[in-house]
């Protein structure tokens, strides 16, 4: 899983709209969201190996007509402004006739970029290099 | 010591690049034809892989979810994919792929909006999970779709210059 999309389920846990990833069994009562990781959506290649890879996800949140919808859309998009920079947009709004609820839905990407201190040094090289600095 | 320098056929590559200025909306759009049928194509492919279950009724006071049922996965497989008229200006030209002119379907005895249906399924409802196959299509097919709108140009360039 990318490291930024883990920072995301995690930080939109932290706010007060019950969040789920892929879909709730039984939902709940009042505004909730889903949020999803739906594949690889690029990637930059460099010697025969993945260097970034970029995901596209999915965030849906669900509110009723009457409720105050207060700071519920400011809220993800500031999480996702805050994690995502401007890789997200949102995608759609929707009201369900059947259910009486709003739908609001944003596609984001998240990188995952590997750490680079561990392909770049072995631990030899890196006793080396500071050897060479002091001197 | 002056040097001198001269170029053949200058007079042919201009005569060429001035065709290609007045046929360029006419080649754009040829190629814009063929890259949306690649993407029309991709998202009917897409909708083969949608997971569906048999028809329950989900209870809203219990919260329940359900799975596309397998007859509005063939009204989306069956539906036709279309093209929208391109539009046009100077030498952009645009077009979109999807089913909003797809029309409408028999379900469960009501007639049913196929975009509406769609929709559900893509975006996902409060009773049923998203199965976002449109978008993964044009994940997958935006690729594809740029080499056959690249090999259509080609092609067009090669006739021109003969």
């Amino acid at each position: 899983m990318p490291s930024e999309y883990e920072a995301l389920v995690a930080a939109l846990k932290l706010t007060d709209i019950p969040f789920a990833e892929y879909g709730w069994k039984t939902r709940p009562e009042g505004a909730y969201g889903v949020i999803s990781l739906e594949g690889e959506s690029g990637h930059l290649d460099g010697d025969g190996e993945k260097l970034d890879r970029a995901w596209e996800g999915s965030i849906d949140l669900f509110y009723p007509k009457l409720t105050d919808r207060g700071d519920l859309i400011e809220e993800v998009e500031e999480t996702l402004a805050a994690i995502c920079g401007n890789s997200w947009e949102l995608n759609s709004t929707q009201y369900e006739d059947s259910t009486g609820l709003f739908h609001v839905e944003w596609v984001f990407e998240v990188m995952d970029t590997p750490e680079p201190e561990e392909a770049e040094t072995t631990p030899g090289e890196g006793d080396q290099n500071a050897v060479s600095d002091a001197g | 010591m002056p040097y001198q320098m001269q170029v053949d056929g200058m007079a042919e590559i201009s005569e060429t690049l001035s065709k290609l200025e007045e046929r360029a909306p006419a080649v754009a759009a040829k190629a814009l034809y063929e890259g949306a049928g690649v993407m029309a194509d991709a998202v009917n492919n897409a909708a083969g892989s949608i997971k569906t279950a048999p028809f329950k009724w989900a209870s809203r006071r219990r919260g329940e979810t359900r799975l596309p049922s397998p007859e509005e996965k063939a009204i989306v497989q069956q539906a036709a994919v279309g093209i929208a008229k391109f539009n046009k200006n100077g030498t952009e030209v645009d077009t979109s792929v999807g089913f909003r002119n797809a029309g409408y379907a028999e379900l469960k005895g009501k007639t049913v909006p196929i975009p509406k249906i769609v929709n559900a399924i893509n975006s996902g409802t409060s009773f049923m999970r998203k199965q976002p196959f449109v978008r993964q299509a044009a994940r997958s097919g935006a690729s594809k779709a740029i080499e056959a709108m690249k090999t259509a140009i080609e092609a067009e360039f090669e006739a021109l210059t003969k």
